[in-house]
């Protein structure tokens, strides 16, 4: 018996006592150092200062203060743009790299350029690039106007709709990437076999690419949500008053009241949102998995 | 969706008649497909009745599977028509032709359970949730997956992915069934047991198939006809008996039984035989009647299987046993064949002498070495290594092909 388990090493008495747990936790000791000086150290920082008060006593009144009368407001205005963005980006981009995966390699790699490249200029150049555009006599109104579409010019700056534009145009390459990558895995001989059994085109559609490129559109879409909660510039500079999002109303309270506090319980909230979202849609897909099990 | 529910035999499928068992199911005329100069099928024509197992065999780039796939409605020919039961389907999209189709890669749908896919074509035809139920019950439990209805493909074997796929092309009933080496990817032992499935399914419930492959083995066991494509032309479509042992070309010979072939002449000809000189050994060979005028350039071809080893001297030719290979219930042997001179020169100076004044034999192989003949040979008397024997042949089972053809 002892001859045949003599390959199986023993679980070590001690956890240093084997050479093997000895030298991983080397190689392992620099990622923790590092995680734990630029991580887990400013969450937890983050977190204490959240639950002080001014004069370090424990209280929750930064919370409660983040969750009453305007700040409140602007929690959901932050959830409802943040939505908004997904939605758009993840519709747009659905329909960006549907097209893309379709064409040539050569092409389809010049297309992605083209939904890529953009990104590497600073966001606040785009976001300027974009004002100009959407301005009472930038490129869009004086088309729109120039085609003769009645109210034209449209007021599409310091409103929701710049808003949900300009973020939706920054979170656009990640969505197109995360999907495209997704609608290239898929066999497009899946679709003929369907279309050999009699499926139509729309049939083919819903049933067979929706259901196989549906992982894709969770995650890009929650990509999106997550990135857009908590982003500064863009709605900070195409926003009005009505469209200040949490990260500017941190952003007020650290540089304008030096009010670290009650900023440090809005991320703090801004963080378990994240985590809600995560959990939602890791949820929505179990639940659909489940359903589909009963089914058969 | 309604007219389809309508036309839909509600019959059952295990034990069910054929929905129409005569008549032709499937005919192609003069199909033609191009890319760019290349041509990969040329005018193919065929009727393929309702109930039979017809093959496309061949290499790759012969056209079987483009050919297939102008059936299945995946490419356009460029001309030809396509009828299926009477109607014409030429320029008609994959889903309206009402054909099945099983893929050399399964091609199950990941996010659904088996038994989703199987009843998939039934969902689209809008067969009632009873009667789906029902059928796809039957089907799989035919092909022996009762209990797999609730797994993923994934958590299948190939060989049960590929009876999950062959289920999901039948269990609608469509008129004629359109395999791509279907057993392509699998293993030695899966694939002839997976053949006999196929073969016991198709005759159980009628099945029209069309089957394309590059196994002539896979061919044989399966098909009442099998379509032998070379260069886009299908060169013969017969049963495997009659491409056997009535091969039209040489290449069909060579392709199907490895035959072997060697030079000769026509000497003459009577009402039942046609006698042969051959090149080499200068004996004289008896073959059925070929309508071939005396002193015509002949190609020989008799499958190894169909030689017999006799004594020196008595057959229509002589040679030594080079190898003998003892492979169970035969033996497999060479034999070398006696030239009757070793030099070229000498060859063609006899050749005169024995009457043959149309002496091209410029660019022939004729007096390069002597040949090796390949011999099946039962294996109780088989020869040994280094025996003198002598070859015969029945005269029936000799072909002949005008010209210099095959190897």
């Amino acid at each position: 018996m002892a001859a045949t388990l003599a390959g199986v090493p023993a679980r070590p008495r001690r956890l240093l006592a084997s050479r093997r747990t000895r030298i991983g936790i080397l190689y392992a000791l620099p990622a923790v150092a590092y995680l734990l000086a630029l991580f887990v150290y400013p969450i937890f920082s983050t977190l204490l200062l959240s639950v002080q008060d001014l004069d370090g006593s424990l209280t929750l009144h930064w919370y409660a203060d983040a969750l009453t009368g305007v700040n409140l407001s602007v929690l959901f205005t932050t959830l409802r743009i943040a939505a908004e963005t997904a939605l758009f980006s993840l519709v747009i981009g659905f329909l960006l790299a549907n097209a893309i995966s379709r064409l040539r390699p050569l092409p389809a790699a010049l297309a992605m350029l083209i939904v890529v490249v953009p990104h590497f200029i600073s966001a606040l150049v785009r976001t300027y690039g974009w004002i100009i555009m959407l301005g009472d006599k930038g490129l869009v109104n004086q088309l729109l106007a120039g085609l003769g579409v009645p109210g034209a010019p449209y007021q599409l700056l310091y409103n929701e709709i710049g808003v949900v534009i300009g973020t939706t145009a920054m979170m656009l390459p990640y969505t197109v990437l995360l999907l495209y990558g997704v609608m290239r895995g898929v066999d497009r001989r899946l679709l003929a076999a369907a279309a050999s059994m009699g499926a139509g085109r729309l049939v083919i559609f819903r049933r067979v690419y929706l259901p196989l490129v549906a992982p894709g559109l969770a995650t890009a879409g929650l990509l999106s949500f997550i990135l857009a909660l908590g982003y500064y510039i863009t709605p900070a500079l195409m926003g009005g008053p009505n469209q200040t999002m949490i990260a500017s109303l941190i952003n007020q309270q650290v540089m304008k009241q030096n009010q670290w506090n009650g900023a440090a319980a809005e991320g703090v909230i801004l963080l378990l949102l994240t985590f809600a979202g995560l959990l939602l849609v890791k949820l929505v897909s179990s639940l659909g998995e489940a359903k589909k099990r009963s089914a058969s | 969706m309604a007219e389809f529910g309508v036309s839909t035999p509600s019959v059952g499928v295990a034990g069910a008649k054929p929905a129409a068992s005569t008549g032709k199911a499937l005919s192609v005329v003069a199909l033609r497909k191009t890319y760019g100069d290349a041509v990969a099928v040329d005018e193919a024509s065929m009727e393929i009745a309702a109930g039979e197992f017809v093959t496309f065999l061949g290499a790759s780039g012969s056209g079987k599977t483009t050919t297939l796939m102008m059936i299945a409605g995946f490419c356009e020919p460029d001309s030809g028509t396509i009828t299926v039961g009477g109607r014409d389907v030429t320029r008609l999209a994959p889903q309206k032709r009402n054909l099945g189709f099983v893929f050399q890669q399964y091609l199950l749908f990941p996010h659904m359970t088996v038994g989703e896919n199987v009843a998939f074509p039934l969902q689209l035809r809008g067969v009632p949730k009873e009667e789906i139920r029902r059928r796809v019950g039957q089907t799989l439990e035919m092909a022996g997956l009762s209990g797999f209805a609730g797994r993923r493909p994934r958590e299948l074997s190939g060989g049960q992915q590929q009876r999950v796929a062959l289920c999901r092309a039948l269990v609608y009933r469509p008129p004629v069934i359109l395999m791509d080496e279907p057993l392509g990817a699998l293993d030695k032992k899966l694939r002839d047991q997976l053949q006999v499935e196929i073969k016991t399914i198709q005759q159980e419930l009628g099945l029209t198939v069309i089957y394309v492959t590059h196994d002539q083995e896979e061919a044989l066991v399966l098909s009442d006809r099998i379509a032998v494509m070379r260069n886009g032309r299908i060169e013969q479509f017969d049963t495997p008996r009659e491409l056997f042992e009535r091969p039209k070309t040489a290449f069909v010979a060579d392709f199907l039984g490895a035959a072997n072939f060697l030079p000769g002449r026509v000497e003459q000809q009577s009402d039942a035989h046609t006698l042969v000189r051959l090149d080499h050994s200068g004996g004289l060979l008896k073959t059925r009647r070929h309508d071939l005028a005396a002193g015509v350039a002949v190609t020989v071809a008799v499958q190894p299987g169909r030689l017999r080893v006799c004594p020196p001297d008595d057959g229509f030719c002589t040679g030594t046993v080079e190898t003998a290979t003892y492979v169970g219930s035969v033996v497999r042997a060479g034999v070398r064949i006696d030239s009757r001179d070793t030099s070229r020169d000498t060859s063609r100076d006899t050749s005169r002498d024995t009457g043959r004044d149309t002496g091209r034999d410029t660019g022939r192989d004729t007096g390069r070495g002597a040949p090796l003949l390949r011999l099946e040979v039962p294996a109780g008397r088989g020869p040994v290594t280094g025996e003198r024997v002598g070859i015969c042949a029945d005269p029936d089972d000799v072909n002949l092909f005008p010209g210099e053809q095959g190897r």
